[in-house]
């Protein structure tokens, strides 16, 4: 099969995966005790006022027809809207998209970088005290919950030492991150770093970054754990290979023995688990944007959990199983990148 | 190859000093606490004729002046700052509330949507800060009104309205204005708002015209807490260009100002963002056609709200100085530990939330009332509130909370005695070889406060008896409300917040049927009809202490705390006014500029 074919097979795939996903979210949810429409009403309410409710959500109507309604609104690309505020749900999600994916992407680079720096490290000094401590270290942030850790480090740095904000993805006295703006036309991409630049304001880029470091830290923090155990394993196989040695031999320096021949054949396993670690990734967003009250997909999911939002839950989800779809694909193709043997 | 490894080794070794610092430290700060010395604010109100209400104790210069109303003795607090020294231009504001649905009057039903309509519009009445009743005449002051008069028969109030009054957009306030927003409440009658919750077309028969600054409500029934329904946020008075007749004003991203219908008030919503059907941010700006401008108010001007996930990510912010206020929810544990912390304020006032205990009827024993009142005999109030909340609750032995119109102290004959528990439960049939046996439940996803560590204390409470036997079940907010309405549960708490400040919204709670523990007491009801006839204040008093003898002999539902309301600011901010109206009153905030 070619890579092309490949691609296209994948890309099929995804439509019953997400239909599957959709399907269990869909039975699930109603399956739970309380519905959105008795939610309103915290205090008096009549059932026929009740019914009425009902029959504006259109709660009212037999099951098979709200999931058939909902699959139509689907395939024309509506989303459907909120139970709660009535508001566009596709809406809702990308407004918070962007602040979830820009700390998906730090955290991820900084669990990577650090993670596979640390891991080489540990697998150059093996059974020696770095490495040990390496390996320590691994373990206990991989054990740790993130948001046991990002209370810490808010007690410590925001409260204690004072250096970073305690939570919010923004200083409230300064105006957002703009991005471009020339004329009526404006250029943003809802990633505040992004968009500072892009606006030409160093101290908004800064005040960005100050504000992402602690939930980076956080996350990126517990991810990288996983990532120095698999390095470190990989490269101490690869590092026993014939073709190190004889790279050695060859007299090439021995960074280049490292991080150009060794590590780069003990990637792939690695590749593999930053495609797995993608979904852990987004679950541990959901925790780290509670902790430090980063408005993004995860608090948006876990608010409407309580609010029993059907038509928000479903999006949200449908919208996750999307994107770990598309970074399991991408990482496939990352695959015959690496390693022109593979052939799908 | 020497740098690369220096850098792996630096980052390895920064990583894991930031652990240690970070462990040590959180557990010194977690078992050290921090310096003492600390400010606790407690309101202060006096009683008199002519309520002279502190609003602050420091600069700047603060008079207070009491003046006579036309038709009530209210009294009107003017807060001058011409003096003393210059006032922050801006202060932020943190909070775990969020709008549920929005903020139209005619739909609007939330806590937080409510604080936003009280802050930037207005009605024909307020209540007084600092007010200590929140229910008596004396607490109602002008507002968009300046007098009014009440038929002999209390089924008709005429209003005068206060002249010259615009909207911000610079259209007249008349009483067309007034008849429109209550009419198209009445018409649109949302099914989750105030509306129809309240019951507001049960209650007002019309609203005349009768002069451009002239308006008269006719009542179907004669209402005594009129006035206080007309104070609350349901019955503000929206503008006709925003909010029209073919639908609510919902959220529109990016436009603040067609968000809100209401701009009578001392803020105009300058801008409002939402981010997954969450506030994100809110500002503030002070309103520059706001009719009492003149007096000095808002007093700070523009005013930046951000909204925090959860009240321990509150409590740490106002901690780390990231807000100046921090507003609802906050953890009693923090409130506790911040009274000792010298970098912030906390500010202590009365709370109009209370919470009770029910018993489903349809469940035998608890059909039984010498088993109900067994069970109200065995609790410790004062214990479950100096434990659960460390004091900054109260017990509450009336389902009307303390310092409000016909609260009573009755139901303390029905607590902290277990020697009566057990002899009515021996009565009924139970001993310590035929134990009762209790399924108590609680809501246990955090919709009311600290609801596991309550739970706890009661089954504790309980079993001390050595009669009763207590299982525990907790459920979260949306499965612990179909519980209730499938009446599954035999014993449960359920809390409530009142629409309008007064004992007319809490003494229902006794027999409401949507509370669904099947309690019915047509006498009660008759004198709880008979209360919300009378304006006479001695009488209704004296109607709703019988109501409470009935409810102790009874116990459908049990008091068991008032809860406290509290507010931790940055120690340069004043003006906090905590009382049972339960209005967060942001115009009145202020701090000096260091």
């Amino acid at each position: 099969m070619s890579l092309r074919s490949y691609i296209v097979a994948r890309v099929l795939l995804t439509i019953p995966m997400i239909l599957l996903l959709l399907t269990m979210v869909f039975l699930i949810i109603r399956v739970m005790p309380g519905d959105p429409a008795d939610l309103h009403f915290e205090k008096r309410v009549d059932p026929e006022i009740l019914a009425e409710f009902k029959h504006r959500l259109g709660l009212d109507k037999p099951l098979p027809v709200q999931y058939v309604d909902y699959l139509a609104g689907l395939l024309s690309g509506n989303l459907g809207s909120s139970m709660q505020d009535f508001s566009p749900v596709g809406q809702q999600i990308f407004s918070a998209f962007p602040a979830t994916l820009e700390l998906a992407i730090y955290s991820a680079a900084f669990a990577i970088i650090v993670g596979v720096l640390l891991g080489v490290r540990a697998s150059r000094s093996y059974n020696s005290i770095p490495d040990h401590s390496i390996r320590m270290f691994g373990i206990v942030s991989y054990a740790i919950p993130v948001f046991f850790l990002g209370e810490v480090l808010i007690i410590v740095f925001g409260i204690y030492l004072g250096w970073f904000p305690t939570g919010l993805r923004f200083n409230p006295r300064i105006e957002a991150p703009q991005g471009l703006q020339l004329g009526g036309w404006r250029l943003a991409t809802g990633l505040y770093t992004v968009d500072s630049l892009l606006e030409g304001s160093l101290t908004k880029f800064a005040e960005s970054l100050r504000y992402l470091s602690l939930p980076v830290l956080a996350l990126g923090t517990v991810l990288c754990g996983i990532f120095i155990r698999m390095t470190r394993s990989n490269m101490l196989e690869t590092l026993r290979l014939d073709f190190v040695t004889s790279a050695r031999a060859r007299g090439i320096k021995e960074r280049a023995v490292v991080y150009a021949y060794a590590l780069r054949n003990a990637f792939l396993p690695i590749l593999t688990m930053m495609g797995l670690q993608f979904a852990a990734l987004l679950a541990g967003a959901v925790l780290t944007e509670t902790t430090f009250s980063w408005p993004g997909l995860g608090r948006y999911l876990v608010t409407r959990i309580t609010f029993r939002d059907y038509t928000a839950i479903q999006g949200a989800v449908v919208f996750y199983g999307v994107i770990v779809a598309l970074v399991s694909l991408v990482v496939d193709i990352l695959y015959a990148y690496l390693d022109p043997r593979i052939r799908f | 190859m020497k740098n690369r490894s220096a850098v792996s080794n630096t980052i390895a070794s920064a990583l894991v000093v930031v652990m240690i610092i970070a462990g040590v430290g959180g557990y010194y700060l977690g078992s050290q606490g921090v310096a003492p010395a600390a400010t606790t604010v407690t309101q202060v109100a006096a009683t008199t004729l002519f309520q002279t209400v502190t609003i602050t104790t420091q600069m700047p210069t603060v008079t207070t002046v009491t003046t006579k109303t036309a038709v009530t003795t209210a009294p009107t607090v003017t807060i001058t700052t011409t003096t003393g020294p210059k006032l922050k231009d801006t202060l932020v504001m943190g909070t775990t509330d969020s709008v549920e649905t929005n903020l139209d009057p005619a739909e609007a039903y939330d806590f937080f949507g409510w604080e936003i309509i009280l802050n930037t519009g207005a009605t024909l009445v307020d209540i007084a800060p600092g007010t200590p009743y929140g229910a008596g005449l004396k607490d109602i002051k002008p507002a968009l009104a300046t007098d009014w008069t009440t038929s002999a028969d209390g089924k008709t109030y005429t209003f005068n309205l206060r002249q010259g009054v615009k909207f911000y957009n610079g259209r007249e306030f008349t009483a067309d204005d007034v008849k429109y927003s209550i009419d198209r409440g009445i018409t649109l009658a949302m099914e989750d708002g105030a509306y129809v919750g309240i019951g507001y077309s049960d209650i007002i028969d019309s609203v005349e015209v009768t002069g451009k600054y002239q308006v008269v409500f006719h009542l179907k029934i004669p209402f005594s807490p009129f006035l206080n329904l007309m104070a609350c946020q349901a019955s503000y008075i929206v503008n006709k260009d925003i909010a029209t007749m073919a639908g609510t004003v919902n959220y529109t991203a990016g436009d603040a100002r067609i968000s809100n219908p209401n701009d009578l008030g001392p803020y105009v919503l300058t801008s409002w963002s939402r981010v997954a059907g969450k506030d994100d941010e809110m500002r503030l700006d002070a309103n520059p056609n706001y009719w009492a401008k003149g007096a000095g108010f808002p007093l700070t001007p523009h005013v930046i709200i951000k909204f925090y996930a959860d009240a321990t990510s509150l409590g740490l912010a106002v901690r780390a100085g990231d807000v100046d206020i921090a507003f609802r929810q906050l953890l009693a544990s923090d409130i506790e530990s911040m009274k000792t912390d010298p970098s912030v304020k906390v500010w202590v006032g009365t709370g109009a939330f209370i919470q009770y205990m029910l018993f489903q009827e349809n469940i035998p024993p608890f059909d039984n009332p010498k088993v109900r009142q067994a069970i109200s005999s065995a609790l410790d109030r004062q214990e479950m509130v100096d434990t659960v909340f460390m004091g900054q609750a109260q017990p509450l032995y009336s389902i009307i909370p303390k310092g409000m119109l016909g609260h009573t102290d009755k139901f303390k004959e029905v607590d902290k005695n277990p020697t009566k528990a057990i002899s009515l439960l021996k009565e009924a049939g139970y001993d310590q070889t035929n134990k009762l046996k209790i399924e108590m439940w609680y809501e246990s996803s955090g919709h009311y406060p600290q609801s596991p560590d309550q739970a706890a204390v009661w089954k504790a409470q309980l079993e001390r008896t050595g009669v009763i036997e207590v299982t525990l079940k907790g459920a979260d907010w949306p499965s612990y409300k179909k519980n209730r309405d499938t009446e599954i549960m035999p014993v449960y708490s359920y809390g409530w917040y009142p629409d309008y400040v007064d004992p007319d919204d809490y003494v229902f709670l006794y027999w409401a049927t949507w509370i669904h523990h099947n309690y019915e007491n047509p006498e009660a009801v008759a004198l709880y009809n008979e209360a919300r006839a009378t304006s006479d204040t001695a009488k209704r008093t004296q109607l709703y202490a019988q109501v409470d003898d009935m409810m102790v002999r009874d116990c459908p539902n049990v008091p068991l705390y008032q809860a406290g309301a509290f507010a931790v600011t940055s120690p340069k901010v004043d003006g906090v006014v905590l009382d049972i109206a339960q209005l967060w009153r942001i115009w009145l905030l202020y701090a000096v500029e260091s």
